[in-house]
């Protein structure tokens, strides 16, 4: 290769995350010369989640998925909520049945591998990827975007189409107006999590799995987050346990609370310190999460762009689903790019089948219907603390009431309910949840 | 014309890395390797004089076959060729066995392309012996600088070289003749940040793959374990120095502070005779 050659490809994609991964192998397989642009050392060193990939995206990509010897932890054979009062657990957790499915539909992964391996296997269809290199801006001519600028000497590189997969903080999507405004605080989830070591069998033992073919993943609610709008998890690797909270941005910032006192105390919580007791520490960290999902979803494409992943905040919340998102939303960008290459028109109106193929899909119709939930959290800030210190509450005294007169042991459950928020409230809240939810 | 070389060497990170405290052996496993840090300082280095005199930068390295992500680094930062030394028979070598392949293969490259300098880290992180530099230099009699700071001038029509090298007390400048070698600290180049059309250019070369049988032939007898007279007879873990007790003088007085200080000092068994103290 001639050093002085104009760098010139088919498609660009920033940024070797899941989704940006998945665009390059799809646009490859369909005959695009693809570069991706990754800012890392190494694909998978700047990414980071709780976390949980879920293998009906990751077969979407490769049918032969499972050949492929991808780096997973354990399959998530045991899921649910678990709600937390000041001292007691309730478990509502599920497995066996649709849990234990033929393949299992969630494995646990630690992204740092996971992602290095994504990324290897675009490389697998052609792709070319370029790390240790940050995209600055766009190159235009007459208005469209035709490349990219790198923050590296005679840094260009052009491409009829270039596919944002930026990552949470999306500035380039900003820079293009794409997005009309920065990370909004209201809307944007801290997640700080410690990847504990411990021998597989301890783990076993403690969250009761049957050997290191199972392993748990657990949504955490109630007394984890100070009091704040967040929730907790719990995830088991093969020989680690991700243990983590998240809180929105705005309430840590109103509260004066720090991220890590508030990891700390989960992690010290009378019914999760046992479970991580003398393990020790592997990893430290925190990302941001674009939990706006719908309210704060940029503009998906322009002239020569589309946007994809958490940088067009592709997060469902409560469902815990964003990875699955951003692969699936990769891959529409890329059937999209392969299309406009057919088609050699790479205009809005031309990119605008990407968001056609959204639509049709989970990822819009879910992001549409949650799209109050962020709204409804901030409106509810007590929600995720008052309820599940109930039903600590009245399952703890239902199932302790001996030789109570059970009337008065009704009485005393309502009463636990009522003195933390009027019955009329309470029910306010339910059908407001349930209006949320239902995406009325 | 100005010709260096580097000699470098793939590494695990030992900033991640980890100590099986049942085996004593490091754990490999998931560990990322890296370009010894000294190393691409040296390379930095190497290239930073080829820019200023022209001529060229050759990187070698024996290592096993994902060495040439390493190889890839040195490219991007301005080498010009990079060979791979690579066979199972090199396995197991320790620095005596790697200063024979290494010294011959750069005795090849010097008999066709003649090398002014010859460049090492001062150590690699892995197992900081610091021994394959100037083991290289002695077999193939060259001079040896090591620790080099600084290079302060190359002269190629009078064949000598100007380095600095740190001791532990002051810097040395040493003056010598061409072809050196030298053994380098961090200070002796920053590392450079690639151009795009050079980055790209790395990412996409194959280095050179030299065996034990071609382009030159070894002695199988001076190879891997079978060359290497070094045996570890243990390893392990340093204790872990406990915090040590504070005795405050706003509590105890300045008085109170020395006395327990040296009560325990000398309560320290042999202590007391070996400072000739009477208890």
């Amino acid at each position: 290769m001639d050093k002085n050659e104009k760098l010139v490809f088919d498609v660009i994609v920033v940024g070797a995350g899941l989704s940006g991964s998945a665009a390059a192998a799809i646009a490859a397989r369909g005959g695009l010369k693809v570069a991706v642009i990754e800012r890392g050392q190494n694909p998978g060193s700047k990414n980071y989640f709780g976390g949980a990939l879920y293998t009906h995206s990751l077969m979407e990509i490769y049918p032969d998925f499972w050949d492929r010897k991808p780096p997973l932890e354990r399959p998530v054979t045991e899921t649910g909520f678990w709600f937390l009062s000041t001292d007691g657990l309730v478990k509502a957790t599920v497995q066996g049945g649709k849990v234990n499915s033929n393949p299992i539909d969630a494995y646990v992964a630690l992204r740092a591998k996971f992602d290095a391996w994504w990324a290897e296997q675009a490389q697998k269809e052609g792709a070319f990827i370029i790390p240790k290199t940050l995209v600055v801006d766009f190159i235009r001519e007459n208005g469209k975007v035709v490349g990219v600028k790198t923050d590296r000497d005679q840094g260009d590189i052009y491409a009829p189409v270039v596919i944002i997969t930026e990552g949470v903080n999306n500035l380039l999507t900003q820079k293009l107006g794409l997005a009309k405004h920065d990370l909004k605080g209201e809307s944007s989830a801290l997640a700080v999590k410690q990847l504990i070591s411990l021998p597989a069998a301890t783990i076993n033992a403690r969250f009761g799995l049957t050997d290191n073919d199972h392993g748990a993943a657990l949504s955490v609610m109630g007394d984890v987050s100070m009091g704040l709008p967040g929730l907790g998890f719990l995830y088991t690797g093969v020989d680690c346990v991700s243990v983590g909270v998240g809180v929105t941005l705005e309430a840590l910032r109103e509260a004066g609370i720090k991220p890590y006192e508030l990891l700390q105390r989960y992690m010290n919580h009378p019914m999760i310190a046992p479970l991580i007791a003398g393990g020790r520490l592997m990893e430290y960290g925190a990302h941001i999460i674009p939990e706006g999902g719908w309210s704060t979803m940029p503009q998906l494409y322009t002239d020569g762009v589309m946007v994809a992943g958490d940088a067009a905040s592709m997060v469902n919340a409560l469902h815990w689903e964003g990875t699955n998102m951003a692969i699936v939303a990769g891959k529409s960008a890329a059937e999209t790019a392969i299309e406009a290459h057919q088609k050699k028109d790479f205009s809005a109106q031309s990119l605008s089948s990407y968001r056609a193929r959204l639509d049709k899909r989970f990822i819009m119709k879910d992001l549409r219907q949650y799209r109050n939930l962020s709204h409804f959290l901030k409106t509810h800030p007590d929600f995720m603390a008052i309820y599940p210190t109930f039903l600590n509450d009245a399952l703890g005294m239902f199932f302790t009431g001996f030789g109570k007169p059970k009337g008065q042991l009704y009485k005393d459950i309502l009463k636990s309910l009522t003195s933390r928020r009027p019955l009329l409230k309470a029910v306010g809240d339910i059908v407001a949840f349930g209006r949320t939810i239902i995406g009325i | 014309m100005f010709h260096a070389l580097v000699s470098i060497k793939q590494v695990p990170d030992t900033t991640n890395i980890r100590i099986d405290p049942e085996t004593n052996n490091l754990i490999r496993q998931g560990v990322p390797t890296i370009l010894n840090p000294y190393d691409a300082h040296a390379v930095a280095a190497a290239v930073e004089w080829k820019r200023k005199l022209g001529g060229k930068v050759t990187i070698i390295t024996m290592g096993p076959p994902a060495a040439v992500t390493s190889l890839r680094e040195c490219i991007e930062m301005g080498a010009d060729r990079a060979i791979l030394i690579s066979a199972r028979q090199f396995a197991g070598a320790d620095t005596w066995a790697t200063s024979y392949v290494l010294a011959e293969v750069i005795n090849e490259i010097h008999s066709k392309d003649p090398v002014s300098l010859v460049f090492f880290g001062k150590q690699a992180i892995d197992g900081d012996t610091a021994q394959v530099g100037p083991g290289v230099a002695v077999r193939m009699d060259l001079p040896v600088v090591s620790y080099a700071v600084k290079i302060r001038e190359v002269n190629l029509e009078e064949h000598y070289v100007i380095i600095e090298r740190k001791t532990e007390s002051r810097n040395e400048v040493i003056k010598t003749s061409l072809p050196t070698a030298l053994t380098c600290e961090k200070d002796i180049a920053e590392i450079p940040y690639a151009s795009l059309p050079d980055l790209v250019y790395s990412l996409r070369y194959e280095p050179e793959v030299w065996n034990a049988e071609s382009p030159i032939t070894f002695d199988p007898a001076q190879l891997g374990l079978k060359g290497s007279p070094t045996t570890v007879f243990k390893t392990g873990t340093p204790e872990k120095h406990s915090a040590g007790e504070v005795f405050k003088v706003t509590e105890v007085g300045l008085d109170g502070v020395v006395k327990t200080a040296l009560d325990k000092i000398l309560a320290v068994e042999g202590m007391a005779s070996m400072l000739g103290v009477q208890k």
